[in-house]
């Protein structure tokens, strides 16, 4: 209590913002088995076991005419299904759309959830950290975001291996895609080891995916909460609520196209059919 | 003499301002197509959100991932 008293004669700006901000890294609340149990993990367990019986109590059992709730939930896959399917190809989003709109939703909801009254509100003592909060939004956490993106990887390389074909990939990465007509076989033989050195490229940034996915999550939610927390010590009651609206749009942008490059990257190995003209996305 | 000091993170600084300048130019071109062709504003929508999230994230990278 005495160094916590000494911080706040040294730094005026103790009385004026609030304390050090939101921690980037969730804090432990109990065990169980050995592992620890993040505030993080503790907020995904009950949102997601809301949205599981929620949505259970909203379709009931599907009939083929449907109820209220069923029509709802309908309306929204369908939705969603409309807006992936020419990104991902006819034969692929029968296969991808369960993840992909698992993904959104899951998304979706966690980022919402960040903005519920009690989140960085409630806090608890702990003997050595002071004041630690006791729910955290699951986004917040890059262990969360990068399980997501591993999650993500994960699944691109078995719709890409199971339905394209290693050789498509493989191709598609290294192959000399110049036409023998036109450019000769001269230029042709001399293009090939510049199509390979783009492939390693194509490589590295592949492998990139991982880290950019996981961060592009774990930043916009984390910043808005430390956005909203920071407000709150300058201006309370009336700028974290704008700035709660601000993250109502965020979180609905950063489901969305967390969602749209796990489909884009599938689809540009997979996409047959059409053009792509989706950008080529590192 | 020192005249002016830089305090806070270099590498943060410029990778936010960078990302700044992305975004805008996205909203920019965006904006324009949209007023060449009106009828495209959906997926124009769509293609900038995309677009500006890409760019957003470096921000991101040099905020985290700067040492």
């Amino acid at each position: 209590m005495r160094s916590l008293s000494l911080i706040g004669l040294f730094s005026p700006a103790f009385v004026f913002a609030s304390s050090e901000g939101v921690k980037p890294s969730a804090t432990d609340l109990f065990d169980i088995a050995g592992v620890p149990i993040s505030n993080s993990i503790l907020t995904t367990w009950i949102i997601a076991a809301l949205i599981i019986i929620g949505v259970r109590l909203a379709v009931g059992t599907p009939k083929l005419i449907p109820g209220k709730g069923q029509a709802v939930v309908e309306g929204m896959a369908q939705g969603l299904r409309d807006a992936l399917e020419p990104i991902v190809g006819k034969q692929m989003i029968g296969k991808t759309f369960p993840l992909l709109c698992g993904f959104f939703v899951f998304i979706l909801l966690m980022n919402w959830s960040g903005l519920l009254p009690g989140v960085g509100t409630i806090k608890f003592q702990t003997a050595d950290h002071g004041w630690q909060d006791a729910i955290r939004p699951a986004n917040s956490d890059l262990n969360t975001t990068f399980a997501l993106s591993v999650l993500s990887f994960v699944a691109w390389t078995y719709f890409v291996l199971r339905y394209a074909g290693f050789k498509v990939l493989v191709f598609d990465l290294f192959g000399n895609k110049a036409d023998k007509k036109e450019v000769g076989m001269l230029m042709w033989v001399l293009l090939v080891p510049i199509f390979f050195a783009v492939g390693g490229i194509e490589v590295v940034s592949i492998a990139f995916r991982l880290i950019s996915l996981s961060f592009r999550l774990f930043g916009n939610v984390f910043g808005g909460e430390n956005l909203i927390h920071a407000l709150g010590g300058i201006a309370p009651y009336v700028a974290p609520a704008l700035a709660g609206l601000l993250e109502v749009l965020v979180g609905v942008i950063q489901a969305f196209v967390f969602t749209l490059l796990s489909a884009v990257y599938i689809g540009l190995i997979c996409n047959h059919e059409g053009g792509h003209d989706d950008e080529h996305a590192h | 003499m020192i005249i002016a000091e830089i305090t806070g993170s270099l590498p943060a600084t410029v990778g936010c301002f960078a990302a700044a300048i992305g975004v805008g130019l996205i909203g920019a071109k965006a904006v324009e197509s949209v007023g060449r062709n009106p009828d495209a504003s959906g997926k124009i929508l769509v293609q900038s959100i995309l677009g500006m999230a890409l760019a957003e994230a470096v921000a991101f990278y040099a905020i985290f991932l700067a040492k």
